[in-house]
């Protein structure tokens, strides 16, 4: 992707009018966030404006006792976090290659975290989001209230779109109390049939954990959060290690250079990754069906490892890498079935295709 | 209007003859749901299977004829009334329960299968369908999933759409499709996010998967009284305040706890001015915990008479009580008008007072009964309908309150829909530009317009005249 022009707009409705400009030149146009995810997708054949949504950085509202926040969509989720974290609350989101997000970058990718195991993806817990059209149009959806079923629920439809229903431009969260009790406990398992029984037994706990991560090294991390006593009864069940809290930032952290994300059916994931060669190195959430593969391999090991999974009802999706790595293996594999419907709903909002042209499957 | 002879036969070719109603007499069954607004259809067809449902659709688009899915017609909004004739799609043929899966912990079912059907249907297996509207005892999953309904424990758990996997969805043009599945993260958009909630007017739904959980192994449940609805409402911004979100909180006002413990004898405190009934569950240490914290915050709120579960059986008549409390309102008068709107939480003191105001002005009883945790309102208007020119002024009071709501930042409804009942309003909350986003997707997925019309979207041709006139508010747009 080149771009020709970098704009930073200062407000929505500028933001929604540089769109319009580029939509009426014929230029695409390429929003941009924190940057985090900017190799995910195909490499786009077009130049255009890399439109910057930086400068809409403030929390518009927070109400503590709604635990409700409304944010401009150029807010870093630390930022976000911080603010959330003075009145004893969170937004239950720890995206890998942190830090940096930004929370219109989040939405319109869908990278999640560890923490989706307890609460759910975004859009679990997004409740309202204002959009900028190429048309120059803004459209909001959604409220500011926890429960909402006013009108068509556009919220799914833009998140995950990677912007190609419009540009991100404020939401709406739910957010969450800190849990009074957050412990983290890890095992070391010699061989992965142990690490893969260790993760099932965690998961079935009476109050099973609200993270767990399985790492390819036979490592296995346990969060659990709630009241004291429940916490502690479910770590002296599991008799696991007691392990440093701060080991989940560093896990947060993680980016490898080369990066595919596996979805599967939540009991499908284990064969999948059996596939891979002993000499890879992943890291995985059993308990949701998700791995991240940091690959140590050839454009063909990735093709075979797709296939599998896309036979097993999952997908194989490129996060990061190098243009022509992207290019070689594209970024999505086989598109769904439904792909002339999802093509229709694009058509509707971005007719020529104007945001992130060639980016998404769609 | 009626269908023309050749319509109704290619309909009874698709279905089978005896699978066609279309005496007039017979069709008067179907002219309404659980709201007040009724128009009978044409015709109804009960399809056995995808198959007819996609016959039956087809041959409507052939013939510019709409298509209204019905479950079993529990809905609050109209969303089930066929405004514009057509054919109503009956579905409760379809109410198989296709399979349970115990280790994914999922469940494939037909949209006919009714919702505490499907939950009696995972109790053998530990495990429940979280979302739990008071009519679970009839409504159905179909039906649930086309309005996105809620219930009592969606406080906790979320609402239908956060327990949808997938669905078999049969569009307009009579094309099958399944929407997401199984596995999370799927490539593209999430048809399955805007199709669930989208009230029979972008596809009819026959196959839903749906996510199950793991019965809690302990739960605890609390009613306690409070001395006005003022306190009550502080007590459930305090509770969540602290920290703590349950597995449910409602609220029942003086007005309808006298009727409820009239009709059940649940042992509910007519005195109290309201009444919450809170529920927690878990492991039994969390549960004894949260309840332990719960009834401090609730004590220093004027909470009082704070009465445990001892038993399931007490358990089973506590929530007896909460969820047969709009029929027992019968006992009171024989007609209710119910509203669901949404405020923020820290707002429920001023739109419950105003929601009182609003009757004492229109002389009307109004009955709280709520699920105060999400701030969603169920005020019921009282009314005989056989009172002459009573309706207007019903109908008049519940816009009021709508009004109130969204002047207070909340939303026209929390899980009813909008449907027939509330499309004239949305641009109370929405601007024209939300709403033509809205309908693009529509347009994507149903241009002709055979499903559902007149739904949703303010009604701009077909005017209803009672509610013309009504200024925009656009708050959202005006809001960001």
């Amino acid at each position: 992707m080149s771009r020709t022009t970098v704009e930073k707009p200062a407000t929505a409705e500028e933001l929604a009018r540089l769109l319009h400009e580029g939509a009426e030149a014929g230029q695409a146009v390429f929003p941009v966030g924190g940057g985090r995810a900017a190799q995910m997708g195909d490499p786009s054949p077009r130049d255009g404006i890399e439109m910057r949504t930086t400068a809409l950085d403030r929390v518009l509202e927070h109400s503590q006792a709604d635990m409700v926040v409304s944010v401009q969509a150029g807010i870093t989720l630390e930022a976000l976090q911080a603010h959330l974290g003075k009145s004893g609350q969170f937004l239950p989101l720890d995206p890998f290659n942190s830090p940096g997000h930004t929370i219109g970058g989040l939405l319109a990718t869908g990278w999640t975290g560890p923490l989706r195991l307890r609460y759910g993806a975004p859009r679990d817990f997004l409740i309202g989001i204002r959009v900028a059209l190429p048309d120059g149009r803004l459209a909001s959806a959604g409220g500011r209230v926890v429960k909402n079923v006013s009108g068509y629920d556009l919220m799914k439809l833009q998140y995950g779109a990677l912007g190609t229903l419009g540009v991100i431009v404020a939401a709406s969260f739910k957010v969450y109390p800190k849990a009074l009790h957050d412990i983290t406990v890890e095992a070391n398992h010699d061989s992965m049939d142990q690490a893969w029984a260790g993760a099932e037994r965690a998961l079935a706990m009476p109050m099973p954990p609200a993270a767990l991560e399985l790492f390819s090294t036979g490592r296995v991390l346990a969060r659990f959060l709630g009241s004291p006593d429940a916490t502690k009864r479910m770590v002296a069940d599991l008799g696991w290690s007691e392990a440093d809290g701060s080991v989940w930032h560093q896990h947060a952290r993680t980016a490898p250079p080369l990066w595919a994300r596996i979805a599967m059916p939540r009991h499908q994931l284990r064969s999948i990754l059996d596939e891979l060669h002993s000499d890879q190195q992943w890291w995985a959430s059993p308990g949701t069906g998700i791995a991240n593969w940091a690959i140590a391999g050839s454009a063909d090991e990735v093709r075979s490892i797709r296939a599998l999974a896309t036979a097993a009802g999952g997908s194989l999706v490129m996060l990061a890498g190098p243009d022509e790595f992207r290019h070689d293996v594209g970024a999505w594999g086989t598109p769904p079935a439904t792909l002339h419907l999802m093509r229709r709903l694009r058509y509707a909002f971005d007719p020529n295709q104007v945001i992130n042209p060639g980016r998404f499957v769609v | 209007m009626g269908l023309e002879q050749e319509v109704l036969n290619e309909l009874r070719r698709a279905v089978g003859r005896e699978h066609v109603i279309a005496s007039s007499n017979d069709l008067r069954i179907f002219e309404r749901d659980a709201s007040i607004e009724g128009a009978a259809p044409d015709a109804v067809v009960l399809p056995a299977n995808t198959a007819e449902v996609c016959a039956v659709i087809k041959i409507a688009a052939k013939h510019r004829i709409p298509v209204v899915p019905r479950g079993a017609g529990t809905g609050l909004s109209g969303g089930a009334v066929t405004i514009r004739g057509g054919v109503a799609l009956q579905v409760t043929r379809m109410r198989r329960i296709l399979e349970i899966d115990p280790v994914a912990q999922t469940a494939l079912v037909e949209p006919g299968v009714v919702n505490q059907e499907l939950s009696l249907a995972a109790a053998t297996h530990q495990l429940f369908y979280a979302p739990d509207p008071s009519s679970q005892k009839a409504c159905t999953i179909g039906g649930n999933a086309a309005e996105n309904s809620g219930g009592p424990h969606c406080l906790y758990y979320g609402v239908t759409t956060n327990h949808v996997l997938g669905m078999e969805v049969v569009l307009a043009d009579g094309s099958v499709h399944w929407v997401s599945g199984d596995a999370p993260d799927r490539i593209g958009l999430d048809l399955c996010g805007v199709l669930v909630g989208s009230e029979g007017t972008l596809c009819a739904i026959t196959k839903i998967k749906v996510r199950l959980l793991r019965t809690p192994p302990s739960v605890a449940t609390l009613l306690a009284a409070f001395p006005t609805i003022d306190s009550a409402s502080q007590a459930v911004s305090a509770v969540i305040g602290h920290g703590i979100v349950p597995a449910a909180l409602e609220m029942m006002d003086q007005v309808t706890v006298g009727a409820v413990e009239a009709h059940y004898r649940a042992g509910y405190p007519t005195d109290a001015g309201a009444v919450l009934l809170v529920e927690v569950d878990g492991i039994s240490e969390s549960t004894r915990e949260l309840m332990a914290a719960i009834r401090t915050v609730l004590g220093e709120n004027h909470g009082y008479a704070m009465r445990e579960a001892q038993t399931p059986a007490e358990r089973d008549l506590l929530w007896a009580g909460r969820k047969g409390a709009i029929g027992a309102l019968g006992r009171i008068k024989p007609n209710y008008y119910l509203h669901d709107g949404v405020v923020p939480r820290s707002r429920l003191p001023q739109i419950l007072s105003a929601v009182g105001e609003i009757g004492v002005h229109y002389k009307l009883p109004v009955a709280n009964v709520f699920h105060a945790g999400d701030g969603n309102l169920h005020p019921n208007i009282l009314f005989d309908l056989r009172d002459t020119d009573v309706w207007p002024q019903v109908e008049s009071a519940g816009e009021e309150m709508l009004r109130a709501v969204v002047e207070l930042g909340g939303a026209l409804s929390g899980e009813h829909g909008i449907g027939l009942e509330k499309s004239a309003f949305m641009p109370w909350v929405y601007s024209p530009d939300d709403l033509d986003a809205m309908w693009r997707v529509k347009g994507a997925l149903d241009g002709a317009g055979i499903l559902n019309p007149g739904k949703i979207f303010p009604d701009l041709e077909h005017k209803r005249p009672h509610l013309a006139g009504r200024t925009g508010l656009a708050v959202e747009a005006k809001w960001w």
